[in-house]
């Protein structure tokens, strides 16, 4: 594991507006360059709350963060260059084709011209969407749109993806082909954090997961040692029970 | 500037690839200035030929007044007069029923003996006046009394707008003003020439001294006589561009609620980036619906019979106050979609709100026939400020002189609705919380 962090979370707290409880409790969290980093926890665990942080969305109420060294209240510009966000819900537009919106988000990159549409043709042909590219996105299947949420946030080959359960509703062999390109971008350098409910999925991708709940982290380390010391589990998802509880959460 | 053009380019296809709601952005303004153009025209001038309104008609007087009235209500084109229903002359009663019903509108029943009441009241009248000349003997003058008064019964439909009302009553008492004069004046002169029978009464008709001239001052040098384009192509079309906050506000939250402006934000582009371009598309969008609006009015409603709109000296006055008031239609649609936290709440408040401020800006009934509070509330509705500008060139005949007051107040309730919104995204953040 490199010596320095990419992303340094100290005492973290946020408490939203007209609430009383804190979403994210003093949470302090360091991810290292080229982790595949996964914050898995039930829902209203704090993931989203922290991710909408890093990348920029909310202001923390308390504490301190900084990417690649560089502090997220005063260098928030510089930070969303380095970068891509894939959201759970499919954030295209349906009566755009995909080369359209890829046109567009990667504008708001900063890219353009051939350059961009040579990338967005790499893209699609790794996807297996190059038939497709001037068909509508309203007119693609679930997993198609998947893949093309996912292209959008990576089309300015970023330092650091945060995923917010890219996987979610698809079929499997896009599933497989997004998990085995996301590896192979963090092999050539890429930061991963990523959220999920499918803790088989995270057991096998990621270096180190983080489990949260209740605002809190609760347990941190890589998937082979959560399960060392909790023997008594056979998987990542019986620990992850183990820790959160069976109860339902809102 | 690229990020800016391309967030253009990208509103534009989308505004373009949805076909129903470019329909509903430019057919239906057009629909509604052709229809409210036509409505107007003929509910309340005599453009048809055939009659508009049917009127039973019972005249039991068989008189001068009976006939006077029926050959005015004929006369006028906009009443169908009907005397007598399945081939039997209508009765008072039965007309009563018909309207009660609610298959007529109107009845008028002239009583029996209404002319000759009239006739003979007139006739007292004219003897008693003479009677103080000396030429009647006033002791016989002094037991005779005036006839009671006789009541015309006019039954009205519940439905019937008081105005309309207003007006039949006005119309049947100033004919039977005319008619009182007309036998004041035949039964002087009955009576003076039986007192002397040197006397020879001229053959004229009385004549009414007075005329109505109808007139319109305004700054241009011909006079513009308002017709019903003039007056209400401006004020459908600033309604129409007022809901321009519908398709901008479903546009501002739809992205917000599809987890596109989620993913905007956390990228290298500035919010107000993205809203600008938006807004200059809507801006955009309302000024060609204007212009498709005004083509309404200048082509296609003369086909239906409407005097053609005349857009008045100034174009490029015409161009400014069509801009501002795009302005602060898409600015007030940017506050609404941005403080509204739902496609609903949008839409209910926008519409509605869109319908109070014609009302108190006076786009349906003018300002000065409201009451004296209403007409403070309009002094503040931008609708009221657009309709002065509209009507300042379009009936007045103004240039960009005439309508900088309301150029100014339009851009500074724009900016205000910016500001608005601006202070309102600072403190609330746009993704659910």
């Amino acid at each position: 594991m490199p010596d320095h962090p990419i992303i340094e979370i100290k005492k973290l707290s946020k408490t939203y507006k007209g609430t009383n409880e804190p979403a994210v409790k003093s949470i302090s969290l360091d991810i290292y360059p080229q982790e595949i980093f996964g914050l898995l926890g039930p829902n209203g665990a704090g993931k989203t709350t922290t991710i909408s942080i890093l990348c920029g969305l909310f202001p923390p109420t308390e504490g301190n963060v900084s990417i690649d060294g560089l502090d997220i209240r005063s260098n928030l510009d510089q930070i969303k260059q380095l970068i891509g966000v894939v959201p759970q819900d499919i954030a295209l537009y349906p009566t755009l084709t995909a080369r359209e919106n890829l046109t567009f988000y990667g504008n708001m990159y900063g890219l353009r011209g051939k350059e961009l549409r040579n990338q967005i043709s790499d893209f699609l042909y790794v996807f297996g969407l190059e038939k497709f590219a001037n068909r509508l996105i309203g007119k693609y299947s679930g997993g198609m749109k998947r893949r093309v949420n996912l292209i959008a946030g990576l089309l300015h080959h970023p330092k650091i993806i945060f995923l917010d359960e890219p996987t979610v509703g698809i079929d499997v062999q896009s599933r497989i082909l997004i998990l085995n390109y996301l590896k192979e971008i963090n092999k050539s350098g890429t930061t991963i954090i990523y959220t999920s409910h499918y803790m088989e999925e995270a057991e096998h991708l990621c270096t180190r997961v983080a489990i949260m709940d209740q605002g809190k982290i609760i347990s941190i380390g890589k998937p082979s040692d959560l399960l060392a010391t909790n023997p008594e589990f056979k998987n990542l998802e019986n620990v992850f029970i183990h820790l959160t509880g069976k109860d339902l959460r809102d | 500037m690229y990020k800016y053009f391309s967030a253009l380019r990208k509103e534009c296809l989308i505004l373009l690839r949805d076909k129903a709601g470019l329909a509903m952005l430019f057919i239906m303004p057009m629909a509604l200035i052709i229809i409210s153009s036509l409505m107007q025209e003929f509910a309340w001038n005599s453009l048809s030929k055939d009659p508009v309104v049917q009127i039973l008609y019972v005249n039991n007087d068989k008189d001068s007044l009976g006939y006077n009235i029926e050959k005015g209500l004929r006369g006028s084109g906009s009443f169908e007069v009907i005397d007598s229903l399945n081939n039997v002359p209508v009765t008072q009663n039965s007309a009563k029923a018909a309207v009660a019903k609610g298959d007529y509108l109107i009845a008028i029943v002239i009583p029996k003996g209404t002319t000759k009441a009239i006739r003979s009241n007139v006739r007292v009248m004219v003897a008693k006046t003479l009677a103080g000349f000396g030429m009647i003997n006033p002791l016989i003058m002094r037991n005779i009394a005036l006839s009671n008064s006789v009541d015309i019964s006019i039954y009205f439909d519940v439905t019937v707008k008081s105005t309309f009302k207003n007006a039949l009553i006005n119309s049947i008492k100033a004919n039977n003003y005319r008619i009182e004069t007309e036998m004041v004046f035949k039964t002087f002169n009955q009576e003076i020439a039986r007192q002397f029978p040197m006397y020879n009464p001229p053959e004229v008709n009385y004549h009414e001294v007075l005329q109505f001239k109808e007139s319109f001052p305004s700054y241009k040098t011909i006079e513009l006589i308002p017709n019903t384009a003039q007056h209400n192509i401006p004020a459908w079309t600033i309604f129409a561009m007022f809901f321009i906050v519908i398709p901008l506000t479903q546009s501002l939250i739809k992205e917000r609620e599809e987890g596109s402006l989620f993913r905007l934000l956390t990228m290298p582009v500035s919010y107000m980036n993205l809203i600008m371009a938006k807004v200059n598309v809507y801006i955009v969008v309302c000024m060609l619906q204007t212009f498709f609006m005004l083509i309404a009015g200048i082509v296609f409603l003369p086909f239906f019979g409407i005097p053609r709109l005349q857009l008045g000296n100034d174009f490029f006055a015409l161009t400014l106050i069509t801009l501002v008031v795009s302005m602060a239609s898409v600015g007030y649609g940017l506050m609404i979609g941005t403080i509204a936290k739902t496609h609903q709440q949008a839409a209910a408040f926008g519409s509605i709100s869109v319908i109070i401020l014609a009302a108190i800006g006076g786009l349906w009934v003018p300002i000065y026939l409201m009451p004296t509070f209403m007409r403070t509330f309009s002094q503040f509705s931008p609708m009221n400020w657009a309709i002065t500008g509209y009507y300042n060139i379009f009936l007045r005949g103004g240039s960009l002189f005439n309508i900088l007051p309301e150029v100014m107040k339009l851009l500074f309730f724009f900016l205000g609705t910016v500001l608005v919104t601006g202070i309102y995204r600072k403190f609330k953040s746009p993704l659910p919380t």
